[in-house]
């Protein structure tokens, strides 16, 4: 995995995390590889694995249970609530960098969906 | 955490030059700690310092509380240790010897490290090319149990498969409240594997600061927080 190297490398394996578990590649209740399985996968130090664990756990993304390693929650709407603020988060930065242009909400709208449009054509014409 | 290296104004001089000058560094335990400075710098002479394997210097350097150089020795492993080894011996000799001689070394751990660096060990030593050299280092230091190892440029000179191997054996044989001291002039290399940088630069520690609080609060990379300790007087030779 590609780390950006001027963000917090623990930030960036809870999204990496996270992204797992809304597509489908960690399901609800799945374990999680062990720490320092995820440090050799990701290349990573064994205490950047924990300290994002760690908060995910906090967040209630993950469930860690004694000696047996962590979990995926089984709360499906605590993992909506997840997948919701992430792409919140995505929009956010959309929004901001669109409105420092000037273009109005209205047409924010009717670019996207044109941008959506243009996309999907590319990607029929592969 | 708990401190483990406590090094409080060090001085060390050599033949009338100043190598280091009032040098202070902490580390706690269950580190992994980078050790960035040019070429030059003093990085080596620190760890040999740390090591015991110099002496004859002013201030003080203790691991866990202790203060002399037999006493840190055994708390060390040092990748220099192999400087002055027989180089006409075979890889398989010089393992046994290291088993002899140190109470820590761990052959069984030697033999996976071995074999997880794929590093055939009935070669001779000075057969070795730079890439397996460094590994077969790699492979007798993290070998010898300590509670703190100096990597001395582990990646120097070496190809991009050569050094995976090497941080994915750091990853997994560092033991848990181990340290690790790893030197290096080209952080990019290991820019991911640390929880904290000590710079070196004139003689001594310039700063020391944790991965996360430069990328947090500086918003920059250690890469870029590194060369802007350099940067500011880079016309300014002495």
């Amino acid at each position: 995995m590609d780390f950006d190297d001027r963000i917090p490398i623990y930030y960036q394996i809870k999204q990496y995390i996270c992204q797992e578990i809304i597509v489908g590649h960690f399901k609800p209740e799945d374990k999680i590889p062990a720490v320092r399985q995820l440090a050799l996968t990701l290349t990573v130090n064994v205490n950047t694995i924990q300290r994002a664990l760690a908060e995910l756990v906090n967040d209630g993304i993950l469930e860690s249970k004694r000696g047996r390693g962590n979990f995926v929650t089984a709360d499906l709407k605590r993992l909506n609530e997840m997948k919701h603020s992430i792409v919140e988060e995505q929009l956010a930065l959309v929004y901001d960098r669109l409105t420092d242009l000037q273009i109005t909400p209205e047409e924010m709208v009717r670019d996207l969906t044109d941008y959506i449009d243009k996309r999907k054509g590319e990607k029929q014409n592969d | 955490m708990t401190e483990l290296l406590s090094i409080e104004n060090l001085t060390y001089r050599r033949n009338l030059r100043t190598i280091l000058t009032n040098l202070s560094l902490t580390l706690n335990d269950n580190q992994i700690v980078g050790l960035l400075g040019a070429n030059g710098a003093g990085k080596t002479t620190l760890m040999r310092l740390i090591a015991g394997s110099a002496v004859n210097y002013r201030g003080s350097i203790s691991i866990n509380g202790k203060n002399t150089g037999s006493e840190r020795k055994s708390m060390v492993s040092f990748s220099a240790q192999l400087e002055g080894v027989n180089e006409n011996l075979k890889l398989i000799k010089i393992a046994d010897y290291f088993n002899h001689v140190f109470p820590d070394f761990e052959m069984n751990d030697f033999e996976k490290l071995a074999a997880n660096l794929s590093i055939d060990l009935d070669q001779h030593f000075i057969s070795l090319s730079k890439g397996n050299r460094q590994k077969f280092v790699m492979a007798i230091t993290l070998a010898k149990h300590a509670k703190l190892y100096l990597l001395d440029e582990p990646f120097n000179g070496i190809d991009s498969m050569s050094r995976k191997k090497i941080v994915a054996s750091i990853i997994e044989w560092k033991p848990e409240d181990a340290t690790i001291l790893i030197s290096d002039h080209h952080v990019t290399d290991i820019a991911n594997l640390l929880d904290a940088v000590a710079i070196v630069k004139d003689h001594t520690v310039v700063t020391q600061k944790s991965a996360d609080e430069i990328r947090e609060e500086n918003g920059q990379s250690i890469e870029t927080f590194y060369e802007s300790f350099y940067e500011e007087e880079g016309t300014k030779n002495d």
